[in-house]
């Protein structure tokens, strides 16, 4: 069974059908899911700063205690929305350049964040190898940010 | 007199360019978007330290002081290519309800910020690390409340429900601005 035909057979289902007919769900994942983005921006942009010295002075593991928190409920929350936002419109997101980027962004942005940032800042790592890993945890966020709104413009 | 210069704006070349242009205006949208991270994202750690729930490692002054630029910086962001995005469709975005309900949500945040740092913030140093007042607590729940409703009543400026063509009520024609027409 081919991608596109498993996307037809989702847009077909009755979740996907749900959140498509009904007038005030899709907006209201979709506010969910921006909520949940400017928390994720917080968690991740409160540890970043501080390590590339432009923030807290705190050490950052200090901050790791909290900030993991949102970062953690943020992601959660941001895959369940999303996901319930793809089922909804699964043939026009397979069409869409913007979409892939996106999955591909988030792809990266998850690996980056749970497999390298969050351990060496976890156990207090400093030097160039910490900051040129914030700055590409940033970046990838940005991008998966910025290719999410552009999906509902190509 | 509102209306009026609202009219004259959805004339102007700018107005147009934007509204016709196939990257601007999405260009535009993206970055109010990422803005919201930096803005709402620093903004709500703030408030979750005046909350006294997390960061309690750090002392207020501190917080204030390293993180609040950032939050500037954000707002700035916001404020430019929200005027840009006003710009395009000036009079649709006028009427809106969630525009309206938008701004006095900025409205109602921005006296709590002016509460906050008038008056509730003065005596910092006796609370920089020890426990918050309830003072500080009440701000930043406000906080919260406000800048969550702005991103949601933000989002919901793209949805048609309540358009002018749209609005059957004398009570809808009011807050709206538009005139009623039933038909």
């Amino acid at each position: 069974m081919s991608l596109y035909h498993t996307a037809q057979n989702i847009e077909a289902s009755a979740l996907g059908q749900t959140i498509r007919e009904s007038t005030w769900l899709f907006p209201a994942i979709e506010s969910t899911h921006l909520l949940a983005l400017a928390m994720l921006g917080g968690s991740i942009l409160i540890m970043s700063f501080s390590i590339l010295g432009w923030g807290l002075k705190t050490p950052v593991a200090d901050l790791y205690k909290s900030a993991h928190r949102y970062l953690n409920a943020a992601v959660i929350v941001l895959l369940i929305t999303g996901v319930l936002l793809g089922i909804s419109e699964p043939v026009k997101l397979y069409g869409r350049q913007a979409f892939w980027v996106k999955m591909i962004s988030l792809a990266i942005a998850l690996l980056v964040t749970y497999f390298v940032f969050n351990p060496l800042v976890r156990r207090g790592a400093s030097g160039p190898g910490l900051r040129s890993v914030t700055v590409l945890t940033m970046a990838a966020w940005l991008l998966v940010a910025m290719a999410g709104r552009w999906i509902g413009f190509s | 007199m509102l209306e009026g210069l609202v009219t004259k704006l959805a004339d102007t070349p700018w107005s147009i360019a934007l509204h016709e242009s196939l990257y601007m205006y999405a260009i535009t949208e993206s970055t109010h978007v990422m803005s919201i991270m930096l803005f709402v994202g620093t903004i709500a750690m703030v408030d979750l330290r005046l909350l006294g729930v997390s960061y309690t490692k750090v002392p207020v002054s501190q917080m204030l002081s390293k993180i609040l630029p950032w939050t500037i910086a954000g707002f700035a962001l916001l404020v430019i290519t929200g005027s840009m995005l006003f710009l395009a469709i000036p009079i649709r975005t006028y009427h809106s309800i969630w525009f309206r309900l938008k701004c006095l949500m900025i409205v109602i945040a921005a006296i709590n910020i002016a509460v906050f740092t008038f008056r509730v913030e003065r005596d910092k140093a006796a609370w920089d690390l020890g426990p918050v007042p309830r003072k500080s607590k009440i701000c930043a729940v406000i906080s919260l409340s406000a800048w969550a409703c702005v991103i949601v009543f933000g989002r919901l400026i793209a949805y048609n429900w309540f358009d002018c063509d749209s609005i059957t009520s004398p009570t809808m024609a009011e807050l709206t601005g538009c005139p009623l027409d039933p038909g």
